[in-house]
């Protein structure tokens, strides 16, 4: 009786099965009309279903019945779900709408190189920034191996596009840093106070960003810190400069990194010669501290960094017979805490505050001039992703700073000149992708400025348009304004300045592919409202006016590739530049002393794995730069020889967590002249004297030894160096 | 009497029939990526993970199908596309579950991938989570065969750029393979793989 019941139960269960049989079928389809294979299309809450093919068909039979959902969904596209009758869904078509935030989508590239993990395209990859033979760790020296920047020896920062290095404001974590280079003085190159290290993220702006950031005329530089933390370690550096020493904690929601180094010059320019008669050589001793916290829907940094810095020399002057003594002191503060974190739906919100101090004491002979800067910031910016096709953002900035500088002979001179400026700023974003391969984005920025007594507008909007897989365009447009530097506006008092002014036109042409990436860009930059003075030098009585105008227009090409050989990478970088200017003390329109027509670089970089060993070369060539010789009529008319810098480092690995780094920069020992130094009266014969301004030594040599003590047997310092 | 072993019976047939639904749907998706469809396997989980919300194991496949995947694949543009689609279906069982060693191992298999797509660019960062998630799942489970050899062998896979110590590498690696001589899975779909790969990693140790 049992098994006879047993036996008519499955019996009606298995006919059951049987005869509930239908067949799903269709194909599946882009926007275009374009076959999608595998997309997994099957009933929800079942098991049932399949794969489409090459022509996007798919087909599957189902013992369900009724109504039920039908799911379609592939990466890349937006998932589709719709409730269908299971007996009569048969030779559908299912069009997928693309998602707009895949991978693949358009991304707005002009004026942009980015760097990073997050970077959809990579023009420099995290560890090049330490990698890169001649930039020892200096964010700067890295960059200026792109396209779009120009390499000035004596300087040191960064001059991009035909601007002043004061044109390029750095950003840490979206906030303003005030004071991001180093002390420096009469033709000593300076570098950027940051260690690359701390920062997972870079994106530098060569033109028409985004109407978040103002107060620059050229370029933004936008460093971001890590949001966590590796793990645990503590890393020890022995330099022929001097040593670093540095420790990171991690604990459940947070984590600690801090870092200090100490750099003396004495022992290596004892050993090197040096074109340079050091009194007391460059000595500093600074340190940095990134705290993070993790909230379920934020992270809070805090960003500290200090550094004091001295040096002594004595340098020759044409005016003078004997040398001129500088001695130079420096003592930096720099805060940062922000906090970014999603609330709601959709929201953002990214809020910081920032104060940089800066106090400088130097001397030339007898005159002593003192110098300090406080900078702060406020910023607070919400964006809300309103549908995968909007996204608006909006915020404000103010920006504080209290500048006074004291000049002293001790005798006769007693100056004290200064400035306080308040500047208010709202901006709003939005973000329109009309598909997957046309993007816009479009923003205002409004500022006030209570020294200069002035409102801004400036409009600024982007456009990409991807045409093939690997090929797009983007065009970028702004407007830009910046108070005077301090060098004018510390004179405020006596003269009411006004804002200088650049629009900013930009083409560009990316095409990439795995391993390989071309870019090129055409661009114009026009000029207004720039200062002019009527002095040799800038004085408290020159005549100022706000008259001055110029333009930069040229052309950068870059090529990235390493799929040329195995561990071997390299890139190429060339800029062509046309740009005159009439401003400062300038009698007529004429090319800066800091621009060269033509700049070109070459990095390469080879891994040998049977040594252990990076190796690396990066040549940097320049043509001439003008410069102004008062023996001729013609203002701005000599023109230097072309500069040349062939550089190599050696990075060897003893073991794991040991590395021994080496590097030469300027291996040839081409020499060098940035430009000339005229003397300010002619001689007896009435011609007037020069001197060359050369690199401070032929070459610079440096060898380290980096230890990293941590559990992690694979980590190292590679990345510091 | 007679309908209390009707309905026992009736019960018992519709459970069989469910849990062998589960079975079937489970060696179905296992016969697909044993004859190399991949996509189709991973399509079989996927389907599998949307009904079944209470085992990780079809997400879990999903995760390791797409990324074993990335290791025999040259297209470069499709990496990305395979490691976001494994480390979307591990994130689902981890949010669920932050004590289960195998996901911790994959975690570190996904990172992995990323290492060997793009040494330069991903070696410093990915490096140190690989071992981090290698740590986590040795914490939760220390005799995971898969946990003790994977440590080992992703080290022993940079060892010719690091010039790290190999010795006590294959030492982890010797006790890895006593482990998966004693380990015993908790279901028959339950992750037992890794032995093969152990006895190749132990053979190129004695080289």
């Amino acid at each position: 009786m049992k098994t006879k019941l047993l036996f008519t139960i499955s019996f009606l269960f298995i006919t059951a099965l049987s005869f509930a049989q239908n067949t799903i079928s269709g194909k599946v389809l882009d926007q275009k009309g374009k076959p999608v294979a595998g997309a997994n299309i099957y009933l929800d809450g079942t098991y049932d279903g399949a794969t489409s093919s090459e022509t996007g068909e798919f087909s599957f039979e189902t013992t369900e019945t009724g109504n039920k959902f039908l799911v379609v969904s592939i990466l890349l596209f937006e998932t589709f779900k719709t409730e269908i009758d299971v007996a009569n869904y048969k030779d559908q078509t299912i069009k997928l709408r693309e998602n707009i935030n895949a991978l693949d989508a358009v991304v707005i590239t002009a004026g942009t190189l980015e760097s990073g993990e997050k970077a959809r395209v990579s023009v420099l990859k995290p560890l090049d920034i330490v990698t890169t033979a001649g930039s020892a760790g200096n964010i700067v020296a890295a960059l200026q191996t792109l396209p779009g920047t120009q390499t000035v020896g004596e300087d040191g920062r960064l001059f991009v596009r035909g601007g002043e290095a004061s044109e390029t404001q750095t950003f840490v974590d979206g906030i303003r840093v005030a004071q991001p280079y180093g002390a420096t003085t009469n033709n000593l190159p300076t570098r950027s106070r940051f260690s690359p290290f701390l920062f997972s993220g870079i994106a530098f702006s060569t033109g028409g960003y985004s109407a978040e950031y103002g107060e620059a005329l050229s370029s933004v530089l936008l460093l971001n810190t890590q949001d966590e933390a590796d793990h645990e370690k503590t890393d020890i550096g022995l330099m022929t400069v001097g040593l670093s020493l540095g420790n990171t904690q991690k604990w459940s929601k947070s984590s600690l990194s801090v870092n200090m180094m100490y750099v003396n010059l004495a022992p290596y320019q004892a050993v090197i010669p040096q074109n340079v008669d050091w009194n007391s050589p460059y000595q500093s001793l600074g340190g940095e501290t990134v705290y993070r916290y993790n909230f379920t829907n934020g992270i809070f940094k805090l960003y500290a960094s200090f550094d004091g810095e001295k040096f002594d020399l004595n340098q020759k002057n044409i005016n003078f017979e004997n040398p001129v003594r500088t001695d130079m002191n420096n003592n930096n503060f720099y805060l940062n805490s922000s906090y970014k974190g999603s609330f709601g739906t959709g929201w953002q919100i990214t809020s910081g505050i920032s104060y940089g101090y800066s106090k400088n004491k130097l001397k030339y002979n007898i005159t002593g001039i003192e110098n300090q800067e406080n900078a702060a910031q406020l910023k607070l910016k919400l964006s809300k992703k309103v549908s995968s096709h909007f996204k608006i953002s909006f915020g404000t900035d103010y920006f504080i700073t209290k500048y006074n500088e004291d000049i002293t002979d001790n005798i006769s001179i007693d100056v004290a000149n200064g400035y306080d400026s308040d500047i208010f700023a709202a901006y709003t974003e939005g973000d329109v992708s009309f598909s997957k391969n046309l993007a816009l984005k479009i923003g205002l920025r409004y500022s006030n400025n209570s020294l200069l007594n002035e409102n801004n507008i400036a409009p600024r909007a982007s456009l990409g348009y991807k045409v093939s897989k690997s090929s797009q365009f983007s065009f970028a447009y702004g407007d830009f304004s910046q108070t005077p530097v301090v060098d004018y506006i510390k004179y405020s008092k006596y003269h009411q300045f006004e804002s200088e002014k650049a629009s900013h036109y930009i083409l560009n042409y990316q095409f990439t592919k795995p391993g390989q990436t071309f870019r090129a860009e055409a661009y114009y930059k026009d000029y207004s409202n720039l200062v002019q003075y009527n002095t040799r030098d800038i004085q408290y009585n020159s005549v100022f006016n706000n008259k001055g105008s110029g333009y930069a227009k040229g052309l950068d090409l870059f090529w990235r590739d390493s799929n040329l050989y195995e561990n071997l990478e390299y890139w190429i970088s060339y800029s062509y530049i046309d740009s005159e200017r009439q401003y400062k003390n300038f009698p007529n329109m004429a090319t800066p002393g800091f621009i060269a027509n033509h700049n070109l670089s070459v990095v390469t970089k080879y891994f040998i794995t049977d040594w252990k060993s990076q190796v690396g070369f990066t040549n940097s060539f320049s043509t001439g730069r003008p410069y102004n010789d008062p023996n001729q009529t013609q203002f701005m008319n000599g023109k230097t020889k072309s500069y040349n810098s062939l550089s190599f480092n050696w990075a060897y690995l003893l073991t794991t967590q040991k590395i021994l780094y080496f590097s030469v920069s300027n291996i040839l020992g081409t020499q060098n002249i940035f430009g000339y130094d005229y003397a300010r009266t002619p001689d007896a014969s009435g011609v007037y004297q020069r001197q060359a301004i050369v690199p401070t030594a032929d070459r610079f040599f440096f060898l380290g030894f980096f230890w990293t003590i941590s559990d992690n047997k694979n980590e190292n310092q590679l990345k510091n160096l | 009497m007679k309908k209390i072993i009707t309905t026992i019976v009736f019960f018992t047939v519709v459970l069989c029939s469910a849990q062998t639904q589960f079975e079937k749907g489970m060696e179905k998706a296992f016969g697909l990526w044993k004859e190399g469809k991949n996509a189709e396997a991973s399509a079989m989980f996927e389907r599998i993970a949307a009904a079944e919300k209470n085992s990780y194991l079809p997400n879990y496949y999903v995760a390791l199908i797409n990324t074993t995947s990335v290791f025999m694949e040259k297209d470069k543009t499709k990496i990305d596309l395979l490691l976001t689609k494994a480390q979307d279906a591990l994130d689902i069982e981890l949010i669920k579950d932050q004590a289960n060693a195998e996901l911790y191992v994959l975690q570190a298999l996904i990172y992995t991938g990323y290492v060997v797509a793009d040494p330069m660019t991903n070696g410093m960062k990915y490096s140190a989570k690989v071992m981090e998630a290698y740590a986590k799942a040795k914490a939760i489970d220390p005799n995971n065969p898969r946990a003790v050899f994977g440590e080992a062998d992703y080290q022993l896979g940079g060892a010719k750029w690091t010039g790290v110590d190999t010795k006590p590498l294959c030492v982890q690696v010797d006790t890895a393979i006593e482990l998966f001589a004693t380990f015993k899975p908790e279901t028959p779909f339950s992750p037992k793989w890794g032995l093969d790969r152990a006895l190749e990693a132990q053979k190129n140790c004695k080289k």
